[in-house]
């Protein structure tokens, strides 16, 4: 809104100079409309002679007269859009489409709590338009950021639908895994999954300190700011309608071993372990041929003779063409003085893996978003509106215990899917394996659940201008939720382990409410013309509360998840065997003042400085309070005499520097206490069964001390504008160092209770972004190719544990892994800490050889096609003192490609991102055993020369039990991710019905260039699960969420082919 | 005009900021804490009993010391599963080199243990809070209740670890591994102290309703067991000043005082081998139970005895018998040593072959290690329900029969009771020892002499799969108990194949019988605990 007024002051006083010394000479009247590239009527355009001074504005319907001689040379200039010259000749109606410009000088940019001109901003900010983010045809609005924004490294937290992004800004600061503040039209939040991307404006990503500083003690991640859409104002009511539907699939499915190839492996490891062949000649001759029952006595031949080559189990697990679809409808209008947009939209989308059934998200939203000005410009009011309805179901993935995508790439080729009569196998009773189950049937049985939420994030603002220049702005903020959940187990077997006697449901629902309450109060005055004050002051106050309810039985009256409530279990007397807990949440509330001074002299040299106090309950008094002061100070250079010379190339160029410190105090509540817990303190006395007498232990070891993690970070940049605005560019240099991480690292277990919450440990990242844009035209083709890419180095530097060392969690990798991540000083968050390898030992002669400096041999132990480890610390064996750092999760370098053409009605765009210098750990087996391989195994070593990386197979896994570098792959790629061709059919027609009617056709994820050899490089698990039962530590905000980049059987992101439509009347 | 909206908007930024920091007090609902806990009695029972669940804790891992004590000995062998880890091997050779990956196996008995010297040692440290109001009787009571546990806790960490840390009050510091003796010292003083402070209440007249509290009795017995093990193992002549007399008066008085006797019938002490004639888990032969039930569940209560299903049959339910994961099938020479006239050869373990199982359809195809023999003592219960095998624990209404085994270990019985006494040379002993084994023989006994090594033999028979063969061996010196244990070629099946047990001497006696420090600890500790030679 403050955008459209100042629009209006210029256009006013651009009317008043041209009115003033328009001089008349001998003309004729030239009358036209000027409109966007939309068709809408733009008002207030300058329209002027060229040459003179002669001119007039469009009005309210876009419209304008003038005279003009047939030499004249009419040119049109308003602020968002490129300035645009037509010769009058003959003609005596002249209509003007106006192209959007998006880098003008004027664009306002979003900081916290307000708006500024960009060219006066000294942050590194970086906005994306909403429109630009819609255009690329995803459900998830964070996704839709991938590759736009330089120094924000966006990662698909798994191919499920709806499944959250995480998002990292400048490298990894904290160690507990919080992501960015999320600011949803004032309303502060942690997510943002529920946005429809058709109701966005505009994001904003406030990356450096100086920036983030105001919102204080929630900004340590960086923010992001995003603006719904909102009313034009008069003369811009537009109807819009948007859809897309797509179909999806897997784009790189994993080889597995068939069941032919697995009988060879399997034989092979059961002679290197020193025993004979699984299956001897006949059988081997049997199974490749398809056709013996030598497993199992339930399988006949020709249910064998059918596998051919056994299960593909991967096969079974995808399915085909799972659809993706999107409706947004749109309305905008309004008055003068009243405005509103409102939108309504539709999305779902099925998943890869098990279809509809097993993984889905659908969405429906609503906006509602309007503003109104009474008596004048003195009170104005509002409010907006943001609903959204989703409901989903899922399977799990990512970790090693309850996932369904690691068991498919396990499961022997052999294990068949259905029994004679069509039922699930049940492998129980089989002579193979009678421990394995079928992996599609267990994904279908276990994961029966379906899930419903509801969010509502609005507020309502009332803004008093007493006295010219003074604004009070009071607005309370709501963010509420509820959802509701139930799970269904039927009765199943599929194998020993994998086996459920009777129905189970459960059924879980919760509230939660955040509330707002800001109260700014904002003055702007000049000095002498020269000198320019706007200064901020405001308070918050944030309560936050929720309740939940959980409730569990089993021996259901009916035998699906829709009858699946806690009201059909028949069970009523064993009390183990039904759950009910329930509570409120823990209150969270925050107190805050913050205050802002914005100066520029002549909008030259310009300075920005803001201070925030923060006090959470989250800690003990007397460590509430936390202050987070910002300074940052900018050098218009272009606005200088002695750059004069170079404004035939540069038409901006701007120098900035901030400083800045955020904090973070994502904690639970209470956690200076030790708690006295019941739950599950009780002991069963007495003679007779099934009963407890209640008792109660301290759960978890407190810290009183516990305080505010604070970032800190520096940075110095520029922005330029050069060549008329064919070339845009910005750069960044940063450091951040962000200390006493809010954590928890595992402690020694003679501690006895859970681990505390600390304040441990620093990390500093330190990188630059820079941002290349270029635009142009030849004849009717105009095209924009723009870059980005940032470096980053992350160094742990102070860690206050005893070892100086924040463990990785075990059992990660497989099962009895050992930690092979940690944050520790001197090396990257999360590295990966392992054994380094040298090649294999092809003889036993190679054995031999392998000697330290006093002939002793390293590896006595060690046999042909064995994993030859280096030793790293010369002591002449290879232990774990040996491990040292071989990987890094951490990318190096992240970087993204935007090409956009347009061809008279054709449009084209190609996006592309990716990473590079990061290290990803894949593992998909246990080691040794019997579960599948990849067909990469085929290259394994078996026999001198046969290979040199790939070692020897065995049972017991003696190359895989130790974590080493053979773990590791590069995770490098580049991704085209987004392909679209439209054609605007408006542009055909007579009619103007419509101001657009676009028809594209899109593919997303269409090619991934890399070397790593899984299903996806873009691996957005991290060891993010509940910790083990014996890590001593619980849930939580999740301490070990530093962890990145492992591949344990991953949920790919899909292959979409769409076509998609934008209308707009 | 003007000037008013001024004063207003400055109003509403002041009564705002008026709140203040009482703002900011919240409390929990859902939770107390330590600082407003321990106030009454009542408090402090509550707390005793979250002890006792620390306690139940320390034997609620798949390898807890009743199962994996049973391994290391000469009873059993690793089993498992024919496709499971070789964990189960490394365990039963002392061999890293069978299962490289498992540095750190028994790591959740040292976290369970320190957990739950953690919470006898937090309420040791608050029971001076409580306001007693004259019970002081009730606080040294539960404080010696509590140590007891300590000193259970303690005597199974030093005697599977032996260098271990020593914690007699809360704390997360990084602390070094104790002098041994050290250890032995807390475990007597405890003792001791709870010997002095328990009341002296005989069998019959113990409420049935408090079954599985420590008795006085339970105390005498423990130090006796304590004195065992360090004088024998470490060739010392008393216990940290508690002398053989001492220890050896203690039994007596147990003998003599607390009503405790031999159930008539061995085989009775056992559900599996008794059926309906089980004496049930409070009989006044078990002087001391770990307690455990059907009623728990997967958020967070621990009631049942899930080690328990690690010892029964891999492959399914065959009445009596439930289903377990087949882990420590028994030795064949274990069987063979019981004369058939032996009462307690049946009783203490599954005979496939006698019992004729396989005919009701019991394979060997997922075992590991099948040797025909499985423990019996302690074995998951099944029963048919409408011709179906059903496990018991289901049937009562567990969870399922993974964390559903209601039955409790026999921590103490008196057969131990008798048998200690007659080692440490009761003028009792030869009366002891043949009460023993005129119930294990009945009319088939005949009197030998109560010789060292004929006791040694009786506990071998007595308590096999009990968790206490490992311990007599090993504090008869290491190389004995070495040599027993070791095998040369011994024949079993994996997954129906023919294969080889051979356990190597020198690799117990290199580790001199203990066990490796939990990687994981190490690396935690920054290398302040140090590992076990030999691992």
């Amino acid at each position: 809104m403050k955008m459209k007024r100042i629009y209006n002051r210029l256009c006013l006083a651009s009317v008043f100079f041209l009115v003033t010394f328009a001089v008349s000479a001998q003309r004729k009247v030239v009358t036209g409309t000027v409109t966007d590239g939309t068709g809408s009527p733009l008002p207030g355009v300058n329209v002027i002679i060229k040459g003179t001074v002669t001119g007039t504005v469009t009005d309210s319907n876009g419209a304008f007269s003038i005279e003009a001689g047939e030499n004249d040379v009419i040119t049109t200039s308003f602020i968002g859009f490129k300035p645009k010259e037509v010769p009058v000749g003959a003609q005596t109606k002249i209509d003007i489409v106006m192209e959007e410009d998006i880098a003008t000088l004027s664009e306002v940019v979003v900081i916290g709590y307000g708006e500024q001109k960009k060219i006066l901003n000294t942050g590194a900010n970086l906005q994306v338009k909403g429109e630009d983010l819609q255009k690329l045809s995803t459900n998830n609005t964070l996704q839709a950021l991938q590759g736009q924004t330089p120094g924000v490294q966006i990662t698909t937290g798994s191919g499920q639908p709806g499944s959250a992004v995480r998002v990292v800004i400048r490298g990894q600061g904290t160690i507990n895994g919080s992501g960015p503040l999320y600011v949803v039209d004032g309303v502060l939040m942690t997510d943002i999954n529920f946005l429809s991307p058709s109701d966005i404006e505009s994001i904003d990503v406030l990356k450096d300190a100086a920036s983030a500083a105001i919102y204080g003690s929630q900004g340590a991640s960086g923010v992001i700011i995003v603006t719904t859409k909102k009313g034009k104002g008069a003369g811009k009511s537009q109807l819009t309608f948007d859809a897309f539907y797509g179909v999806q699939n897997v784009a790189r499915k994993m080889p597995m071993l068939n069941a032919e190839q697995y009988a060879v492996i399997m034989n092979e490891a059961a002679v290197n372990s020193g025993g004979q062949p699984i299956f001897n000649d006949s059988q081997m001759t049997a199974i490749a041929n398809g056709a013996t029952d030598w497993s199992n006595p339930r399988l006949d031949n020709s249910q064998i003779k059918a596998m051919h080559g056994g299960t593909n189990w991967l096969d079974k697990m995808f399915v085909k063409n799972a659809p993706t679809q999107s409706y947004a409808v749109g309305l905008t209008g309004g008055s003068e003085n009243s405005t509103y947009s409102s939108g309504l939209s539709y999305q779902s989308q099925a998943g890869i893996i098990g279809g509809r059934g097993n993984s889905y998200y659908e969405r429906y939203n609503f906006r509602f978003n309007s503003d109104h000005k009474l008596y004048g410009d003195i009170l104005r009011f509002g409010q907006t509106l943001n609903f959204a309805y989703t409901q989903n179901n899922g399977i799990q993935t990512g970790g090693i215990y309850g996932s369904s995508v690691l068991p498919a790439m396990g499961a022997s080729p052999f294990l068949p899917m259905y029994d004679s009569l069509g039922n699930f196998w049940d492998n129980s009773l089989s002579k193979w394996l009678p421990g394995e189950a079928n992996p599609y049937a267990q994904m279908v049985e276990s994961n029966q659940n379906r899930n419903f939420s509801q969010r509502i994030v609005g507020n309502v603002y009332f803004e008093v201008q007493p006295i010219s220049r003074l604004k009070y702005k009071t607005m309370l903020s709501i963010d509420a939720s509820s959802n509701d959940s139930h799970t269904f187990t039927p009765v199943y077997k599929l194998s020993q382990y994998s086996f459920n006697d009777t129905t189970r449901v459960s059924q879980n629902m919760g509230r939660g409410r955040n509330l707002i309450w800001d109260n700014t109060i904002n003055y702007s005055f000049n000095l002498n013309n020269d000198h320019h004050f706007e200064v901020m002051a405001g308070t918050s106050a944030i309560y936050g509360t929720g309740v939940s309810m959980y409730g569990a039985n089993y021996n259901l009256a009916f035998n699906t998840l829709e009858n699946a409530w806690l009201s059909n279990a028949l069970n009523k007397t064993k009390a183990n065997r039904m759950t009910i807990n329930g509570g409120e949440n823990d209150d969270n509330k925050v107190l805050s003042y913050y205050g802002r001074l914005h100066y520029n002299f002549r909008e030259t040299y310009l300075l920005n400085m803001t201070f925030r106090a923060d006090a959470s309950s989250n800690f003990a008094a007397g460590h509430r309070w936390g202050y987070f002061p910002s300074v940052s100070a900018g050098w218009v250079l272009t606005n200088e005499r002695f750059m004069e010379s170079a404004r035939n190339i540069f038409d901006n160029l701007k120098l900035r520097a901030s400083w800045g410190q955020v904090g973070n105090r994502n904690i639970p509540s209470f956690r200076y206490l030790s708690p006295m817990t019941y739950s599950g303190g009780a002991y069963p006395f007495g003679a007779s069964e099934g009963s407890v007498t209640p008792g109660a232990y301290q759960s978890r070891l407190s810290n009183p001390y516990v305080k505010w993690e604070t970032s800190e970070q520096t940075d110095i940049g520029f922005d330029a504008r050069m060549l008329g605005g064919k070339v845009n560019v910005a750069f960044d240099w940063y450091k951040k160092i962000t200390k006493d991480w809010l954590t928890r690292s595992p402690v020694v277990a003679t501690a006895g209770a859970d681990a505390p919450w600390i304040n441990a440990g620093s990390v500093n990242n330190t990188g630059i972004e820079l941002m290349i844009s270029y635009s142009n035209q030849i004849g009717d083709l105009r095209y924009t190719v723009s870059a980005n890419g940032a470096h980053n180095v992350n160094k742990v530097t102070q860690i206050p544990t005893f070892d100086g060392t924040i463990h990785g969690e075990t059992n990660v990798l497989f099962v009895n892994a050992d930690e092979f991540y940690r944050a520790q000083s001197g090396y990257p968050m999360g590295y990966f800490y392992g054994l380094k390898t040298n090649g294999i030992f092809q003889t036993q002669e190679d054995v031999l050889n392998y000697t330290d400096k006093d002939g002793k041999v390293i590896q006595p132990t060690a046999k042909p096609g064995d994993l030859r480890y280096v030793d790293t610390n010369g002591n002449g064996v290879i232990d774990a003192n040996d491990r040292t750092m071989i990987g890094n999760p951490n990318p190096t370098y992240i970087f993204g490609l935007n090409i956009q053409l347009s061809y008279k009605a054709f449009d084209f765009a190609l996006v592309g991102n990716g990473v590079t210098g990061n290290d990803i750990a894949q593992s998909y087996r246990n080691p040794g055993g019997y579960q599948n391989y990849t067909r990469y195994i085929l290259d394994r070593w078996h026999g001198p020369g046969t290979s040199n990386t790939v070692p020897r197979v065995d049972l017991e896994g003696t190359n895989w039990a130790k974590f080493s570098d053979i773990y590791l792959q590069k995770g490098d790629y580049f991704r085209i991710s987004n392909v679209t061709l439209g054609y605007d059919f408006s542009k055909l027609m007579k009619v103007k019905a419509f101001s657009q009617l676009r028809l594209y056709a899109s593919a997303l994820n269409l090619f991934t260039f890399t070397k790593y050899n899984g299903m996806d490089p873009e691996v957005g698990y991290g060891n993010n699960a509940n910790s083990t039962s014996n890590s001593n530590i619980n849930t939580g905000t999740n301490p070990t969420a530093y962890s990145s980049g492992i591949d344990l059987g991953y949920y790919p992101r899909p292959r979409t082919f769409l076509i998609g439509l934008n209308v707009k009347f | 005009m003007t000037k008013n909206r001024l004063y207003i908007a400055i109003a509403g930024l002041l009564i705002f900021t008026s709140c203040g920091e009482d703002y900011l007090k919240t409390h929990s609902y859902t939770e107390l804490n330590e600082s407003t806990f321990y106030n009454t009695p009542t408090d402090a029972y509550n707390g005793l009993v979250g002890v006792y669940d620390g306690f139940q804790r320390m034997y609620s891992a798949a390898f807890a010391v009743p199962t994996i004590t049973e391994v290391f000995s000469d009873n059993a062998f690793g089993g498992g599963g024919a496709a499971d880890g070789y964990g189960g091997q490394l365990m039963d050779e002392f061999d890293q080199q069978r299962s490289p990956s498992d540095i750190k196996i028994i790591e959740d008995d040292w976290i369970n243990y320190y957990a739950g010297i953690f919470r006898c040692n937090a309420l040791l440290g608050n029971l001076d809070r409580v306001k007693w109001a004259g019970a002081d009787t009730l606080k040294n009571q539960y404080a010696a209740e509590a140590r007891v546990m300590r000193a259970i806790a303690y005597l199974d960490l030093v005697r599977l670890f032996e260098n271990v840390v020593l914690l007699d009050k809360p704390s997360s510091e990084n602390l070094p591994q104790a002098n041994p003796d050290d250890v032995y010292k807390l475990i007597a003083d405890d003792l001791v102290f709870a010997i002095q402070n328990l009341p002296a209440v005989p069998y019959a007249k113990q409420v049935p309703a408090q079954h599985g509290r420590i008795t006085k009795w339970a105390a005498e017995a423990l130090l006796a067991r304590a004195f065992l093990f360090y004088t024998g193992y470490y060739g010392k002549a008393d216990l940290a000043g508690v002398t053989k007399q001492q220890v050896l008066d203690n039994l007596e008085d147990l003998i003599q005082h607390s009503g405790h006797d031999l159930v008539p019938d061995f085989a009775t002490l056992w559900p599996a081998a008794s059926g309906a004639n089980y004496a049930g888990e409070r009989n006044i032969e078990n002087i001391l139970n770990i307690k455990a039930t059907y009623t728990g569940n997967y958020n967070g209560d621990m009631d049942g005895n899930q080690w328990m299903v690690m010892f029964g049959l891999r492959d399914g339910n065959y009445p009596p018998y439930g289903q377990g994961w087949g882990f420590g099938t028994v030795n064949p020479k274990l069987w063979n040593a019981y004369s058939d006239q032996d009462t307690r050869k049946v009783a203490s373990i599954i005979s496939i072959a006698d019992e004729n199982l396989t005919a009701a359809g019991f394979g060997n195809g997922g075992q590991r290690e099948y040797t025909g023999y499985y423990t019996k003592k302690y074995t998951p219960m099944s029963s048919l329900v409408n011709g179906v095998a059903k496990g018991l624990a289901e049937q009562l209404g567990g969870v399922n029969f993974q964390i559903g085994q209601y039955q409790d270990f026999i921590m103490v019985r008196y057969a131990d009771v008798l048998l200690m006494a007659a080692e440490l040379g009761s003028a009792n002993a030869q009366s002891y020892f043949d009460k023993v084994r005129q119930r294990a023989y009945k009319t088939n006994f005949s009197s030998i002499p109560v010789t060292p090594d004929n006791i040694m033999t009786e506990r071998r028979l007595e308590f096999a799969g009990e968790g206490i063969r490992y311990w007599d061996l090993l504090r008869q010196g290491v190389n004995v108990a070495a040599a027993t244990i070791a095998e040369t070629d011994t024949p079993v099946l994996s997954g129906g194949v023919s294969a080889k047990v051979t356990i190597k001497a020198e690799n117990i006696i290199s580790k001199r019988g203990f066990q490796q420090i939990p990687n994981t600890q190490i690396t935690l500790s920054n290398s302040v605990l140090k590992q076990n030679p030999g691992w």
